[in-house]
């Protein structure tokens, strides 16, 4: 039925966005159904505006008559319609009732789509699912460098810095890069919410297109990937497979044969860099060591805004929030950081969400230490938190650490640190400042800190403010002031290479 | 809770009251404090202070013990504030708060600070930019020359500020290597003069830099905001609109500053002899500008640093138009002065018959 009578041969096209997958297929369901009824009612809205409706052509009655035998007219649920504007119409109706959303999904795959659901379709409903949920993948920062620029560049082309992504241009040599390995289907589309252009790709495992491939295939999550570039910044972010991210850092010795779903990301993945390229401009992807599952996280950390290179103590200069406008005549001190933030930003975002994220990730802290029970800093001190000058102290302490991070006027919140600590757990960090302690005892351990959390910034410093952390002794890492989810640590700093 | 039950909405409504009067205490605190701070920072009340002998009224010890640190603020944050206002780059000093001592660095946790303040288009500042600096640790190799690096910055990531550190402050970026490179560089006599002149740390170069391409930037989005008033701009949902133009497509205003919410609500451009229907810059950095006109033509310009159309390209159904890409770059190339050169151009294709056509 899906079946168009053009015929197909082999060529390394990319997938035509009208293919059509049947809509008796059962993982359509769950793949519609992961959005709620009024985006599933929006994006069919979306479908039938005049401008897209030649796209997605729902069934109509006058289809109705070469494509099928009157007998099993009955026997369907909802009767063809006659216009396109009866079908607007039924929509409307279902928008004004109140109901399931599953009446809706049978409404477009056993009625109106009842012909095949396109892959275009199916990447908005993808693309729609992430915007209604943005930390529904975990996302990773990669940054994009040039190849073969000397390091001793001229004054001239300083200013020239970041690839400029022109859509159909990017597309095109995308498929070139990828069509000898893998067949895909590209859908690229602008974020309502946040300053980024997402990038759908699916790929299958042939670079032929089959006609007789399982409709099952077409709507596997596993080989969906996204890109989502950032405007005006060198940096690109990937979602990383479910799988993946369990595993971390290895998936290079997985397999050299492109045939699992991670096999074919990994392909598109190294055709990015390549299909962003220019002659004389080539491009790489560097690592970041930053992966969160919040895209505003990486938006703050890896983004185009102020706060890339200023986080943890440094995030007061981000927000510019210890000093306002050289206009206005009230002396800083006196101002609270909140004003200054909202000088250039008429719309200030709540502070119940954080407050609540602040409340559940407070007690989120696991350590997977092998060698010592706990870090030295982190050492419980309950009796300090009840002298209210002491109280005073330490949160002033805090503020100085963590500036603004970790409160609500920032929003970075990673959702997991990894932090391997070199130093020997035995000494302090702290007095070992002279260099060759650490030398005397043979065995080097070497400590390994998960922390995991909604937000894991906030609750380091509830828990500095709860007295529990140290505030003045804390390495810098801990206040988020290395922007990284992942770290080495020697001697109480990260090391940069964490390779 | 039935809605049209009188107490329930003589409540309501005094809810709304108590609330609204709360907001104006508020808003009168905030202006308590604004203007009290105007007056204590203002030259005749600075001037009286300073020299508290010849103000025998206020010279009652207690009163003058009390009032003098609050005034003394006023005055330096006033000083303070002249000086950024006058010379856009002022430094301060800031001491990071990490107990971690930097191995590469001179062991102080004293940082430099420079801070860039811009006036934009609207007579207000943006928010300050600030760089960081770092000593570095004082070896031999350097003639004793203090030697900084970027330690931290609030620069957008479209400029490039990795690189430029690169070029004005050399020897920062290869820190590992200039452990043991630098003696072996320091034994070497100094062959070409360049040489000599990279090795060299040149600061005021480095922020005159970013200065002027954050300026720069801020000029380009300040253009495209005078562009935009010129043509007229609609607001969805602060002005009315007028009936007669129906369709055209909303488009997010124009960020002010780095945050992508500052550009506020969604604009549509009013109709006007130009035929344009959009005209946006293609990305927050501002330098390529894209014009949609009414006949479905598109168009995109260049500009460069100064201010001037660089390039344009101006594409339709029927291929370029080359009177119109003549007219985006032509003249005096400035992009303030675009929609004249457009009307010039717009005017001349009217007067030409060929053209009558195609309407």
């Amino acid at each position: 039925m899906p079946r168009q009578k053009s015929i197909r041969a082999p060529t390394t096209a990319s997938l035509p966005n009208n293919l059509r997958i049947p809509s008796t297929t059962p993982s359509l369901v769950k793949a519609l159904g992961k959005l709620s009824r009024q985006s599933l009612l929006d994006l069919v809205f979306q479908w039938l505006d005049d401008r897209n409706v030649k796209f997605f052509p729902p069934f109509l009655e006058s289809d109705e008559a070469d494509t099928e035998s009157p007998d099993d007219e009955g026997l369907r649920p909802y009767p063809a319609e006659r216009t396109l504007n009866d079908v607007r119409n039924a929509y409307q109706e279902l928008q004004f009732r109140k109901g399931g959303k599953r009446e809706v999904i049978d409404r477009i795959l056993d009625g109106d789509w009842r012909h095949g659901i396109t892959l275009r379709q199916l990447a908005m409903v993808d693309i729609r699912y992430l915007d209604d949920h943005p930390s529904s993948f975990r996302w990773t920062a990669l940054e994009l460098t040039r190849i073969g620029v000397s390091h001793d560049t001229s004054h001239t082309d300083i200013s020239a810095c970041m690839p400029r992504v022109h859509a159909s241009t990017f597309l095109t040599t995308l498929q070139h890069q990828i069509s000898p390995l893998v067949k895909a289907h590209f859908y690229l589309s602008r974020s309502s919410t946040l300053p980024l252009t997402f990038l759908r790709i699916f790929v299958t495992h042939s670079p032929y297109q089959n006609p007789r491939q399982a409709p099952e295939t077409l709507t596997d999550s596993a080989r969906v990937m996204y890109v989502a570039f950032p405007d005006s910044c060198p940096y690109i972010y990937t979602s990383l497979a479910p799988t993946t991210a369990a595993t971390g850092a290895k998936p290079s010795a997985a397999s050299a044969v492109a045939t699992d779903a991670r096999g074919l990301q990994r392909i598109v993945r190294d055709a990015v860099p390549k299909a962003l390229s220019l002659p004389h401009q080539r491009y790489t992807l560097k690592t970041t060591s930053l992966t969160a599952k919040s895209l505003q996280a990486l938006l703050t950390l890896r983004g185009s805004g102020r706060s890339n290179k200023a986080a943890g103590t440094f995030s007061i200069f981000a927000g510019a929030v210890i000093e306002g406008s050289p206009l206005d005549p009230r002396p800083s001190n006196t101002v609270s950081p909140e004003e200054h933030h909202k000088q250039s930003k008429p719309h200030s975002n709540n502070d119940l969400d954080s407050e609540k994220e602040n409340k559940s990730s407070n007690a989120e802290k696991e350590t997977d230490s092998s060698t010592t029970p706990q870090n030295p800093k982190l050492r419980r001190r309950d009796n300090f938190g009840l002298d209210p000058r002491a109280a005073k102290k330490r949160k002033m302490a805090v503020n100085t650490r963590f500036g603004t991070s970790g409160t609500s006027l920032s929003s970075a919140p990673l959702d997991r640190l990894d932090a391997r600590l070199l130093d020997s757990p035995n000494p302090p960090p702290l007095s070992d400042a002279d260099e060759d302690t650490s030398a005397g005892d043979g065995s080097r351990p070497t400590l390994s800190l998960t922390f995991s959390g909604t937000d894991v910034i906030a609750g380091i410093r509830k828990l500095a403010e709860l007295g529990i952390v140290n505030a003045e002794r804390m390495p810098a890492w801990m206040t988020g002031e290395e922007a990284v989810s992942v770290t080495v640590v020697k001697k109480g700093r990260v090391v940069r290479d964490s390779g | 809770m039935n809605l049209n039950d009188p107490a329930t909405q003589v409540e309501e409504g005094l809810d709304s009251e108590i609330s609204s009067i709360r907001r104006e205490i508020r808003k009168l605190q905030r202006r308590r404090r604004f203007l009290s701070s105007s007056i204590l920072s203002s030259t005749s009340l600075q001037k009286r202070f300073s020299r508290p002998n010849q103000a025998p009224e206020l010279s009652l010890s207690n009163l003058n013990e009390d009032i003098s640190p609050i005034v003394r603020a006023a005055g330096s944050h006033a000083q303070s504030n002249h000086h950024r206002i006058a010379f856009s780059t002022t430094t301060f000093p800031f001491k990071d708060p990490s107990p971690i001592l930097n191995n590469e660095t001179d062991g102080s946790k004293n940082l430099l600070g420079a801070r860039i303040d811009i006036c934009v288009r609207n007579g207000r500042f943006t928010k300050p930019y600030y760089l960081l600096l770092q000593k570095l640790r004082a070896d031999g190799y350097n003639h004793g020359n203090v030697r900084v690096k970027v330690h931290r910055h609030t620069i957008p990531a479209f400029i490039p500020v990795d690189r430029l550190e690169h070029v004005f402050l050399p020897g920062t970026l290869s820190r590992v290597g200039a452990g043991d490179g630098g003696g072996t560089e320091e034994a070497q006599p100094p062959i070409k003069g360049k040489q000599g002149r990279t090795q060299k740390q040149d600061l005021r170069g480095f922020i005159r830099e970013v200065r002027r391409q954050l300026v720069a930037w801020h000029m380009r989005l300040d253009a495209v905001h005078y562009l935009h008033d010129q043509i007229g701009v609609i607001r969805r949902g602060v002005d009315a609109y007028p009936d007669e133009e129906e369709d055209g497509p909303w488009e997010r205003d124009i960020p002010i500053d780095t945050d992508h919410d500052s550009g506020v609500g969604e604009i549509r451009l009013k109709r006007n002899e130009f035929g344009i229907i959009m005209l946006s810059p293609t990305a927050l950095e501002a330098s390529y500008i894209r014009v949609e006109f009414e006949d479905g033509q598109v168009g995109r310009f260049k500009i460069s640093n100064s201010g001037l159309v660089e390039r344009a390209v101006v594409i339709g159904d029927k291929g370029r138009d080359k009177v119109l890409e003549a007219a985006l770059t032509g003249g005096d190339k400035k992009v303030l002065s675009v929609l004249s050169r457009l009307k010039g151009a717009l005017v001349g294709m009217d007067s030409n018959p060929s053209s009558l056509a195609s309407e």
